[in-house]
C-alpha cells in the first residue's frame, strides 16, 4: 500500500482528521496479519457553496498490519489524521469503511 | 507329476498352475516361490489345491521353484474363508490372500523369531557361584535377584543392566542359569462380580458353546459387555479353545489388551492391527496358527487370523462402519465373522449398545439370538439426556447458556466434561467478505479446511494442504475469515472463556501417534483436564469416572444427510459419546443443541430408546425397499472427466442387459454422480445395483465382472465393485 501517484480515473483518497469514538479489541487474520476496527468522528466548520456550516461525520475504520498495530496502543478520544481509502463493508454490505494508509497524531493529546 | 494351484498376487481372478516333482497333498496351505512374468521375474503365493491335470497344455506349464516348508500350512479353513472372501467381495483371491497374510510373510525369506520372554531361575553351581564374583559384576546382581525373588523373565533382567543380554548366553553356558519351562497358565484372575443380568446371559452363552451359534448382546452403554467377553473367554480358554475377539478402533486396542492381559496374566495374548510393525505382526499371525496364541485382539484384519482351536468369537461394537474396508477388498469383518463361526461350528458373539439395523433385524426375525444388558453395571443409572432447542437462544461461540452453566458446575466440582463436536480443525472453510471467494480445493469439491494450530489449509478427502493465504487469492484484501467451527476453535474459544479451566483437545490431529493418543488418554485419566473438546474418537468404549457432562454441538447436519444410513449412525455416535458420560459413582448428563427438538431422533435418544428408534428405522427401510430388506452392490468408477465414468457406467448396465440368462430379481439403477462428485482430480459416479435374494445378486455379479473386466474403458478410468456397501 503505497501513496498513490498523479490523481486519475481510479482515485480513492481519504484523508480526514478525527477523534477515536470506538476502538475493537486487536484481532489476527487466520495468516497473522493483525487488524482493528474503530470509528473516526469528525467535526468542523467548512464553506459548502459559498456558506459556512457545521460537519460532523462518523466513519467506520479498519488498520491492518502495522497501522493496527499502531492504533492498539491508542486509546479512545484521540485526535488523529488518518489517509486512506474507501472500500465496502462487504460484498453483501454496502456501507463504506475507511482503510487506513498512513495515522498522524494530532499534536494537543 | 504333481500340479500347484496356486493364489497368486495378481489381478487376474482364479488360481494359477505350476509343475512341482516334490509337490505332496500336505503342501496345500504352503507358500511357494513361483516364475512369473518374464525373465527371472518371481512371486511368492500360496498353494490352494494339488492337481493331477492342468487344462494348460504341459508345454506351457512352468515349474515352481521352491515350496516353503518353513511354517505350518495354512489350515483348510483358512483357505476356504479366502476363497470365500473373494468370490463374495468379487475379488481376485491372489490379491485377498495377498492382503491376509502379514507383509513379512508375502515375501520369502526368514520368518521372524517368535517373541519369547524366557523365565530364568538360578542353578545351584549359580547360586554357589556368588562367593567368586567380584562385588560389582552384574552377573552377582541377577544371581542375587533370582535368589532373592525366584524365576525372572528375561525383559525384566535385561532391565538391570545393559550388560545383561550379553551375559544371559555366557552364564547359561556356565550352567548358573536355567530356562524354566512352564506350561501356559490359561486361567483367570477374579473379575468383578457380575450382576444378575450379565450372569444370566452369561450362562445363556456358555451353554452355546461347542457349536455355531450367533448371539446379538445389547447392552446399553456401561452394562459390562466387556465383562461378559471376558468370562465366556475364560471358559473358552479352560476348554482348550481360542478366542478371536474384534474391535472396531486401533486406538482402542491398547486399552482392551492392557485389561485381557491383566485378566489373564498366563495366556499367550496376541492383539493385531495394522498400526503394530511388520515384524510383530508376522510373529502374532505365526503364533496364531501354530495354535499358540489363546486370544487375538484386533481390528478388522485379525478375522483373517488362522486360528486352529478356534472356540469363540466376539465382535465388539459391531455397529461400528469400520469393520467394513472402505478400499481395496471392501469386506466386512463383521460379516465374515459370523461366516467364519459358522464354518467353524463357534458361537458369535456380536455386541453393542446400538445394534447395527442389520444385525437387530436379524435377531427380531430369529437368525440372530437377542441377549439385552438394560443396566448398567457399575453407575447408578444411565446419564440423563437433555435435547436443548436453540433456535431462540442466543448462543456465545457455539454454546447455550445451559451447556455453558453445566461446564461452569462441573468446573467447581472438580468434574470432566466433554464437548462433543464431530468437525476437526479450526473452521470448515476460508471466505473473503469483500468478494465472495472461498477455499475450495483445486482437486476435490470440497473446501480446505482451516486448520490454525499449524497454520495450514488441508482438505480431509484427498489430503492437499498449503499454507494459510495471507490475502484473498481474487480480490487481494487481506481481512479473510474463517467461516464456522471447528474442534481447534471451540478448543481456543473455551480456553478463552474459562482461563482457569484446562482445555483438551481430542481429535485426529491431536492424536496423531500412538504416543500422542496414550499422552491424551493419561491426561484425561489423571484428572490433569477438566474440558474436552472432542470428536467421535472420544465416542468409543472409553471410561472416564470423572466425566459427567457431555455437550453435543451441531448434530443436526446429519439429520438430513442423503444417505439412507445417517439417522443410524448418528443415533449410534450420539447414544455412545452420551454413554462415557457418568460411567462410575457420580451421575452423568448429555446436552444435546438442536434446531429439531422434535426430531424422532433426538426423542428416542432422551428415552435411551433404540429398541424404539431401530424398529421405526426399520420400518421405514421396509417400506423404501432399503437393506436389510434388499441387498445391494455399488459399481464405482472414476476417471478425469465425470462423462467418462458415467459413459463406463452406462456401458456396464447395457452389458447387464445383455447377459443370456437374463437375471431375475435384480434391479439396476442409473448411473449418477457420486455425492463428491471430484476427488483427487477424479471425478466419480456409481450405479447402484439392488435384490431382494442375496442369492440372486450374487449369481448376478458372478455373470457380470467378467463381462466387466473386458468393456473398453478410457486408459485412465478405475473401477470398483462394492458389495454390501455401507455408504452410498
Amino acid at each position: 500500500m503505497t501513496e498513490t501517484a498523479a490523481p486519475g480515473p481510479a482515485d480513492n483518497r481519504l484523508e480526514i482528521t478525527g477523534q477515536i469514538v470506538e476502538l475493537d479489541a486487536l484481532r489476527h487474520t487466520p495468516a497473522g496479519v493483525p487488524v482493528l476496527g474503530f470509528k473516526l468522528e469528525h467535526r468542523s466548520r467548512r464553506e459548502e457553496a459559498g456558506h459556512p456550516r457545521e460537519v460532523a461525520v462518523e466513519l467506520a475504520a479498519k488498520a491492518m498490519g502495522e497501522m493496527a498495530r499502531l492504533l492498539a496502543g491508542s486509546r479512545l478520544g484521540i485526535k488523529i489524521r488518518v489517509t486512506g481509502f474507501l472500500a465496502q463493508k462487504s460484498a453483501k454490505i454496502r456501507q463504506p469503511v475507511l482503510h487506513v494508509i498512513a495515522i498522524e497524531f494530532v499534536e494537543g493529546n | 507329476m504333481p500340479i500347484l494351484r496356486v493364489a497368486l498376487d495378481v489381478a487376474l481372478p482364479g488360481l494359477l498352475d505350476y509343475l512341482a516333482p516334490d509337490g505332496t497333498p500336505a503342501d496345500v496351505g504352503r507358500r511357494v516361490r513361483v516364475p512369473f512374468g518374464r525373465g527371472t521375474g518371481e512371486k511368492l503365493g500360496v498353494v490352494f489345491a494339488l492337481a493331477e491335470k492342468s487344462e494348460i497344455p504341459a508345454h506351457r506349464l512352468r515349474g515352481a521353484l521352491e515350496i516353503l516348508r518353513d511354517m505350518p500350512a495354512l489350515p483348510p479353513d483358512w483357505l476356504e474363508m479366502l476363497a470365500f472372501c473373494s468370490s463374495y467381495y468379487q475379488h481376485p483371491l491372489g490379491e485377498v490372500v495377498a492382503f491376509a497374510l502379514p507383509p513379512v510373510l508375502r515375501r520369502a525369506g526368514p520368518l521372524p523369531e517368535p517373541d519369547v520372554d524366557t523365565l530364568w531361575r538360578a542353578t545351584d553351581a549359580g547360586l554357589a557361584a556368588r562367593g567368586e564374583l567380584r562385588k560389582n559384576a552384574v552377573a552377582l546382581k541377577v544371581l542375587d535377584l533370582l535368589a532373592r525373588e525366584g524365576p525372572q523373565r528375561e525383559s525384566h533382567l535385561r532391565g538391570l543392566s545393559a550388560a545383561v543380554g550379553r551375559g544371559l548366553p555366557e552364564w547359561r553356558e556356565l550352567d548358573w542359569i536355567a530356562e524354566v519351562r512352564v506350561p501356559p497358565d490359561r486361567r483367570a484372575v477374579a473379575g468383578p462380580e457380575l450382576t444378575s443380568e450379565q450372569a444370566e446371559v452369561l450362562a445363556t452363552l456358555t451353554a452355546a458353546l461347542g457349536g455355531y451359534a450367533p448371539f446379538l448382546l445389547h447392552g446399553v452403554t456401561g452394562s459390562g459387555k466387556t465383562e461378559v467377553y471376558l468370562r465366556l473367554i475364560e471358559t473358552v480358554l479352560a476348554r482348550g479353545g481360542q478366542a478371536l475377539m474384534l474391535v472396531p478402533e486401533i486406538a482402542l486396542t491398547p486399552q482392551l489388551e492392557g485389561r485381557v492381559k491383566s485378566r489373564f496374566p498366563g495366556a499367550h495374548v496376541v492383539s493385531l492391527h495394522s498400526g503394530l510393525s511388520d515384524g510383530a505382526r508376522a510373529r502374532g499371525f505365526l503364533a496364531a496358527l501354530a495354535g499358540e496364541a489363546d486370544i487375538v485382539l484386533g481390528t478388522r484384519l485379525s478375522v483373517f487370523t488362522p486360528l486352529p482351536r478356534l472356540g469363540l468369537i466376539v465382535v465388539d461394537e459391531e455397529h461400528d462402519p469400520s469393520f467394513k474396508q472402505q478400499d481395496g477388498i471392501r469386506y466386512s469383518a463383521r460379516d465374515l465373522a459370523v461366516w467364519r463361526a459358522r464354518q467353524r461350528q463357534v458361537p458369535v458373539l456380536l455386541g453393542s449398545a446400538t445394534p447395527g439395523l442389520e444385525s437387530w433385524h436379524a435377531a427380531a426375525s430369529g437368525r440372530y439370538r437377542r441377549l439385552s444388558l438394560t443396566r448398567r453395571a457399575v453407575a447408578l443409572s444411565l446419564p440423563r439426556v437433555r435435547i436443548l432447542d436453540t433456535r431462540r437462544i442466543k448462543l456465545e461461540e457455539g454454546l447455550s447458556p445451559e451447556l455453558l452453566a453445566g461446564i461452569v458446575a462441573r468446573l467447581e466440582r472438580g468434574e470432566q466434561s466433554l464437548i462433543f463436536l464431530n468437525r476437526r480443525g479450526y473452521a470448515p472453510v476460508l471466505a473473503c467478505p469483500a468478494c465472495g471467494w472461498i477455499s475450495h480445493c483445486r482437486a476435490c469439491s470440497a473446501n480446505l479446511v482451516l486448520h490454525l494450530a499449524d497454520g495450514r489449509m488441508r482438505c480431509h478427502h484427498c489430503g492437499a494442504e498449503g499454507s494459510v493465504p495471507r490475502a484473498c487469492p481474487t480480490c487481494g484484501n487481506q481481512d479473510i475469515h474463517p467461516f464456522g467451527r471447528g474442534t481447534q476453535r471451540l478448543e481456543s474459544a473455551m480456553a478463552e472463556r474459562f482461563p482457569n479451566a484446562r482445555v483438551l483437545r481430542v481429535d485426529r490431529d491431536s492424536a496423531s501417534t500412538p504416543t500422542k493418543w496414550n499422552a491424551l488418554l493419561e491426561a484425561i485419566h489423571g484428572g490433569r483436564a477438566d474440558i474436552l473438546v472432542g470428536t467421535q474418537m472420544l465416542a468409543k468404549g472409553h471410561d472416564f469416572p470423572k466425566l459427567t457432562l457431555v455437550g453435543v454441538l451441531n448434530a443436526d447436519a446429519s439429520l438430513f444427510a442423503a444417505d439412507f444410513r445417517a439417522p443410524e449412525r448418528l443415533f449410534a455416535q450420539l447414544l455412545q459419546v452420551g454413554g462415557r458420560s457418568g460411567r462410575a459413582d457420580l451421575p452423568g448428563e448429555v446436552l444435546v443443541q438442536t434446531e429439531y427438538p422434535e426430531h424422532p431422533l433426538y426423542q428416542a435418544l432422551a428415552t435411551h430408546d433404540y429398541d424404539h428408534f431401530a424398529d421405526a428405522q426399520l420400518a421405514e427401510r421396509r417400506q423404501a425397499g432399503f437393506p436389510p430388506f434388499s441387498h445391494q452392490a455399488l459399481l464405482r468408477a472414476e476417471a478425469p472427466e465425470l462423462a467418462q465414468s458415467l459413459a463406463f457406467l452406462a456401458q456396464a448396465k447395457e452389458a447387464a442387459a445383455q447377459l443370456p440368462e437374463r437375471q431375475e430379481g435384480v434391479s439396476l439403477f442409473d448411473p449418477v454422480p457420486m455425492r463428491l462428485a471430484r476427488r483427487a482430480h477424479l471425478e466419480r459416479a456409481q450405479l447402484l445395483l439392488e435384490s431382494s435374494s442375496r442369492p440372486r445378486l450374487q449369481a448376478f455379479l458372478c455373470a457380470w465382472l467378467p463381462r466387466l473386466r473386458s468393456l473398453s474403458a478410457p486408459r485412465k478410468l478405475r473401477w470398483l465393485l462394492d458389495v454390501d456397501p455401507l455408504e452410498l
